[in-house]
């Protein structure tokens, strides 16, 4: 039998990286808080008397990022952009429903389709943009402005190990220097439309997040958005994991590595933000990515001779 | 909870029901066996992967006893956040 390294227990969760095992109390209660606690104060994200707003998506990642702040006694509400995908999406924001009602917590929800008039099938549909491109830009776009609008002080996102290693990954391997220099796990406001964006568990390993739901009984999404299929983020986490298997921690050293002694070498682009013309979003241009991509997914189709 | 331990060699042979994830199927696959050799026969690398029986995680070196109902339940999520 496998022992809890903390209370020598019967041990259900298993940390390679860490060269250990953890019981479900020890596991969820010390070594992923603490996780999460070090990163919040490691980089500074926020403090008790802020009000956090937690992007959910009904996932494992968002849900058990809300459960730990609300658990740490953050003034912690969350946001629910509904994306228009079907039963998923309406399964995804009854999960997200039922959470927030059993903690007495507020929950915004936000629908695409009636808010900006499209779906993101239907924004796939076109071709104009691919489905993940149009469903990043809308949640950026439209979470920061719940945030702005209602008065949160921090936009907390579910971004996870994983996640940032993958992204870390594509930006290296296409060489996007000014993605490089702007990764990190605090997006700072860098301008008065913007709120501060903070990634609380970019220390904590997706599977250990999905761990965490099943320990503490957290009933989340587990079946895959339908429009991932052949996702690139989806191919490099494959890649990783294997490379993750015959080298435990080698996604943690990659990544702090980056963080610690790579991101400086890579220039800040010093480009000036200003508001959109069409929607008052920060940017770098006359209309954000967001209204162009918006106006491309709603724009008749033209047809070719 | 059964574990290895537990499991003295020898115990009579039967079927675990498992439950796959995305896309959703059931297969029924020989026990007693541990997790480790079960993943191996799935193809599914146990960084991959939660096992769970009874809404409880087992570890690679758990025993799946014939007659157990276990949900393999797949980690990695993509897509934008």
């Amino acid at each position: 039998m496998m022992k809890c390294r903390r209370c020598r227990g019967r041990s259900v969760v298993e940390v390679p990286r860490a060269n250990a095992s953890f019981c479900g109390e020890c596991f969820t209660e010390h070594y992923v808080r603490n996780l999460v606690v070090r990163a919040i104060r490691h980089d500074e994200m926020f403090r008790h008397r802020d009000k956090v707003l937690v992007a959910v998506s009904g996932g494992k990642d968002s849900l058990m990022l809300w459960d730990l702040l609300l658990s740490l006694g953050y003034d912690a509400a969350g946001v629910y952009l509904g994306l228009g995908i079907g039963g998923y999406s309406d399964r995804s924001r009854d999960v997200c429903r039922s959470f927030a009602d059993e903690r007495s917590a507020r929950l915004h929800v936000v629908d695409l389709a009636e808010t900006e008039g499209f779906t993101i099938p239907q924004a796939a549909a076109t071709g104009r943009r691919p489905a993940c491109a149009v469903c990043g830009l809308s949640k950026r776009t439209l979470l920061n402005k719940v945030a702005r609008d209602e008065g949160y002080d921090v936009l907390a996102t579910g971004h996870n190990l994983d996640d940032e290693v993958a992204v870390l990954l594509g930006n290296v391997l296409r060489w996007e220097t000014g993605f490089l220099a702007r990764q990190s796990p605090v997006l700072a406001a860098a301008h008065g439309s913007l709120v501060r964006k903070v990634k609380p568990l970019y220390r904590v390993m997706e599977r250990e997040t999905a761990a965490y739901c099943v320990v503490k009984g957290i009933d989340y999404v587990v079946e895959e958005c339908p429009l991932v299929e052949g996702n690139t983020q989806m191919r490099y986490k494959g890649m990783l994991d294997q490379l993750e298997a015959s080298s435990p921690g080698t996604k943690h050293n990659f990544l702090f590595g980056f963080l610690e002694r790579g991101r400086d070498h890579f220039p800040r682009d010093g480009a000036e933000l200003r508001e959109c013309e069409s929607c008052g979003s920060a940017t770098p241009s006359d209309v954000c990515a967001y209204c162009r991509a918006k106006e491309a997914v709603t724009l008749p189709l033209v047809s070719v001779r | 909870m059964t574990t290895e331990a537990e499991d003295p060699a020898g115990s009579a042979s039967g079927t675990a029901s498992v439950r796959l994830r995305n896309p959703d199927r059931t297969v029924d696959v020989t026990a007693p066996r541990q997790v480790r050799q079960l993943l191996m026969e799935l193809g599914l690398h146990p960084d991959a992967v939660l096992v769970i029986r009874e809404r409880e995680l087992l570890t690679r070196e758990d025993v799946v006893r014939p007659g157990d109902e276990l949900e393999v339940r797949p980690v990695i999520s993509g897509g934008s956040r």
